[in-house]
């Protein structure tokens, strides 16, 4: 959708605006407001509902106005989700003005906070939000698009743009190609049509599709796959280069974007080299994630061996594996379509399941203490500021909580309501992608997420049973680290987060180890998923306590992450329930070496920073730190979108950093543990 | 004419209602709307709505009060939802008070909160008696002129 064709038509009169607030004398004066602005106004008093409807008909809103507070979910694991799940601006409002909890908005994405009472002046400008939305993601997609195209004449090309973090034109491309893939459905449909940069038929990445591609990719290197030769070794027909090429772009944003995560997360533990990027994955939006991919494969690995050794971080990606992050990073920015392995989708939902289940474990757990906090949120993997998690709205971050492992029962037994910490496409790079085999470090228990066999990838991770729509908003908090693993929608709760366990899932480690956010969460594989690391940060639950991660209510995880069950209520399956304490992401399995296994997750606040997943050094912590708030990791007052969102649109908080609302708890609940992430251990330190 | 008269009773209320700090501009802009917007009824219904989920949000705070362990934060959480219907309706009073509290809450303070509640549910139903009034003239003047309002 052009901007312009937009502009120039009677936009912004009927713009279609959800409303979601359970106090009924708002709705009805919002309402009346916004028909005197022209817009086509639909109230909702639930949220869950809201999302339903959502879900239905993605195109039928242009623009979400949501509450703060709601019995039935917070509302930033509401905007977590949406920004991973559906990529649409969602507009924050409140009665509450206090500046830490606007700022959590923020972080989790919310392109704007409004506090009540609304005036209508107010209003009448919230269709510059939709417009610049979709501008962005136009000027993304000609970009990427663009890219597409030129493939075949730059052939070397790709890896270069995703070495650097092409956030913008990772963005834009993976929110065209996601907002078309949401349109078409079939799994593993491929279509090569047309080469025009913006109608290209897109190829539905499905699960399997994408263990194939991981699989080529490993095979590869990260930094020597380039789209010819994947093609070549995936051996599908009908699919294009251009097809693998943009696919592939994702991807390394995704993992990215994990290692960011990871980085962010890690912070205190990773090399300080890490680089800030990650910080973007706070409360990044959907757009955000996916241009995401800027995490750093140190952050990766950092936020892998923070989430991985360190059982007090909660979670530690393992990683390691750079090349495996910005696999998972490419993929898990959007998540695509329902099935597609939303890269960090997933992995937020998972989060915020698997999170929950923390609460009870004890700090140990390599930090997921915060976790525990998160157990709101189904941790399924990781996830809205909150929020890495979360899609949110938020992606559940992958973040693969390796710590998770530790305490799986904690963790997943928790209420991972919906991690929403969106796929932040944790990828568990760990070193060598191919290293995710299942033995490592993913602990038996590990993250439920780990799609159990379907590793087809770690697309996987939305494996089919995620069934529902790849509640990972992956464009949110893509903390999963189900490198796209679309863990998040599946959070819709019928989802376990499928960890593909010992599954090759390429990409999709889910090594959540806490992150149950069942729905969808499949966890990544444990194994060989190099890129996927869902890292579902832990704990994305976002109702957690506050104790946990706490940013404001649910913490961030569950926030950020998607909201891997989608859902409270919604993510439950999946990632909580099956794996069950493993949550773990992916990622967090694998403690030595993770090489990729970001146990990420998790914590990736919605800013996209993964919390509490750092993953003490091993991989090169390209996670900058800082960003990788996978769950709702307390605010280090990063909120920003750490690396992957990157594009500055309203970053669904998948990445989103929750606020700590009370700077200690969620410190505690990181820090406390021993581990947990002093705001440093984010990863944020300092990028934030 | 009893229409004018009416009318003048309204117009007094409102004045009245404005000046203690009953209602603020938002309430005028929920009038507005009305007005402007041709939808006559809202006004009405906006604050019906409100009065009703004020009512009860006020006797679950009582309740909630009334436990032998109090549990502030979800005393908290309805107090701050009062506060936001108050806020959308442009019922000021009730609005500060809510804050205030919010406050009690904080300091997780019983007595305080009581003394809170106390204060709440008399501004409250004062509002409210003044609306049922302003309702009720509104009524009345549309019965002279339907046209009118």
């Amino acid at each position: 959708m052009a901007p312009a064709e937009e502009a120039g038509g009677e936009f912004p009169v009927g713009m279609k605006v959800l409303v979601v607030d359970d106090d009924p004398t708002c709705l009805a004066v919002l309402k009346r407001m916004l028909l005197e602005c022209r817009y086509d106004a639909t109230t909702c008093s639930q949220a869950t509902r809201a999302l339903t409807m959502l879900r239905e008909n993605r195109r039928g809103f242009d623009v979400i106005i949501s509450d703060v507070h709601m019995p039935d979910m917070d509302g930033f694991r509401l905007l977590e989700l949406v920004g991973l799940e559906m990529d649409l601006p969602v507009i924050m409002m409140s009665a509450d003005s206090r500046t830490d909890i606007v700022m959590k908005g923020i972080k989790h994405g919310a392109c704007d906070y409004l506090i009540k009472p609304v005036r209508m002046e107010e209003l009448k400008n919230i269709w510059q939000h939709v417009l610049r939305k979709k501008f962005n993601e136009n000027k993304e997609h000609e970009h990427s698009g663009s890219l597409d195209d030129t493939d075949r004449t730059r052939p070397t090309n790709n890896d270069n743009e995703y070495a650097s973090s092409v956030n913008d034109g990772a963005d834009g491309s993976w929110k065209s190609q996601k907002k078309k893939r949401d349109k078409d459905e079939d799994d593993g449909e491929l279509e090569s049509g047309d080469p025009s940069t913006s109608k290209k038929p897109r190829v539905v990445w499905s699960v399997e599709l994408h263990q194939q591609f991981v699989n080529a990719v490993n095979h590869l290197g990260i930094d020597k796959a380039v789209p010819k030769k994947i093609l070549e070794l995936m051996n599908v027909p009908g699919l294009t280069r251009e097809n693998v090429a943009s696919h592939l772009q994702k991807f390394r944003l995704y993992l990215k974007r994990i290692a960011q995560h990871h980085a962010g997360i890690a912070n205190p533990f990773c090399p300080p080299g890490s680089s800030p990027k990650i910080g973007s994955l706070g409360g990044l939006d959907l757009q955000a994630l996916a241009a995401s991919g800027q995490i750093p494969p140190q952050a990766l690995a950092a936020l892998q061996d923070e989430l991985l050794g360190r059982p007090t971080n909660s979670l530690v990606l393992p990683g390691r594996d750079q090349s495996a992050l910005r696999l998972a990073a490419v993929k898990g920015n959007k998540p695509h379509g329902e099935r597609e392995i939303a890269f960090g989708q997933p992995i937020y939902k998972c989060q915020s399941n698997a999170y929950a289940a923390f609460p009870q474990s004890s700090p140990t757990v390599g930090g997921i203490p915060p976790f525990s906090a998160w157990s709101n949120n189904k941790l399924g993997m990781a996830d809205s500021t909150g929020t890495l998690g979360s899609m949110s709205n938020s992606q559940n971050s992958n973040i693969v909580l390796h710590e998770l492992q530790q305490q799986p029962d904690a963790m997943l037994s928790g209420n991972l309501h919906s991690l929403d910490v969106k796929p932040s496409g944790i990828v568990m790079p760990s070193q060598s992608l191919n290293t995710f085999s299942a033995s490592e470090g993913l602990s038996p228990n590990q993250n439920p997420l780990m799609l159990p066999s379907q590793s087809s990838g770690l697309l996987a991770a939305m494996p089919p049973s995620m069934k529902h729509e790849p509640v990972l908003a992956t464009s949110q908090h893509s903390s999963s680290l189900l490198g796209g693993i679309d863990l998040v929608n599946q959070a819709s709760t019928s989802q376990p987060l499928i960890s593909t366990h010992g599954g090759n899932l390429p990409g999709l480690v889910n090594r959540n180890s806490n992150v149950v956010p069942s729905q969808g969460i499949s966890t990544f594989q444990m194994a060989n998923n190099p890129y996927l690391v869902s890292q579902n940060s832990v704990g994305v639950g976002s109702k957690q306590p506050h104790g946990v991660l706490k940013t404001e209510n649910s913490d961030s995880l569950s926030r950020s992450y998607g909201y891997i069950g989608g859902g409270a209520p919604l993510m439950d399956s999946g990632l909580l329930s099956s794996q069950s304490k493993n949550t773990q992401f992916g990622l967090l399995q694998n403690q030595d070496d993770l090489t990729g296994s970001w146990s990420l997750l998790q914590n990736i606040d919605s800013y996209g920073n993964t919390i509490g997943l750092s993953h003490p050094g091993s991989s090169s912590s390209s996670f900058q730190s800082s960003n990788v708030p996978l769950g709702k990791f307390p605010d280090q007052g990063r909120g920003k979108n750490h690396g992957f969102v990157g594009k500055g649109s309203c970053i669904p908080s998948r990445f989103t950093v929750d606020e700590i609302e009370s700077p200690n708890s969620l410190s505690h609940s990181i820090g406390s543990s021993g581990d947990i992430m002093s705001p440093d251990v984010f990863g944020f330190s300092g990028q934030m | 004419m009893a229409a004018a008269a009416l009318r003048e009773q309204l117009n007094a209320l409102l004045s009245s209602m404005f000046s203690q700090g009953l209602v603020d501009e938002q309430f005028q802009q929920l009038q507005m709307l009305q007005d402007e917007g041709g939808t006559p009824g809202f006004v009405a219904e906006v604050v019906t709505l409100f009065s009703d989920d004020a009512e009860r949000i006020i006797a679950e705070i009582a309740t909630l009060l009334e436990q032998p362990i109090v549990n502030f934060d979800k005393v908290d959480a309805f107090v701050h939802q009062l506060k936001g219907s108050s806020a959308s309706v442009g019922a000021q009073k009730v609005k500060f008070t809510c804050m205030q509290f919010r406050q009690f809450c904080q300091e997780k303070s019983r007595d305080g909160c009581l003394m809170a509640l106390a204060v709440v549910r008399n501004d409250f139903y004062d509002l409210r008696n003044k609306f049922q009034t302003m309702l009720q003239l509104e009524q009345q003047i549309q019965a002279y002129d339907p046209k009118q309002q």
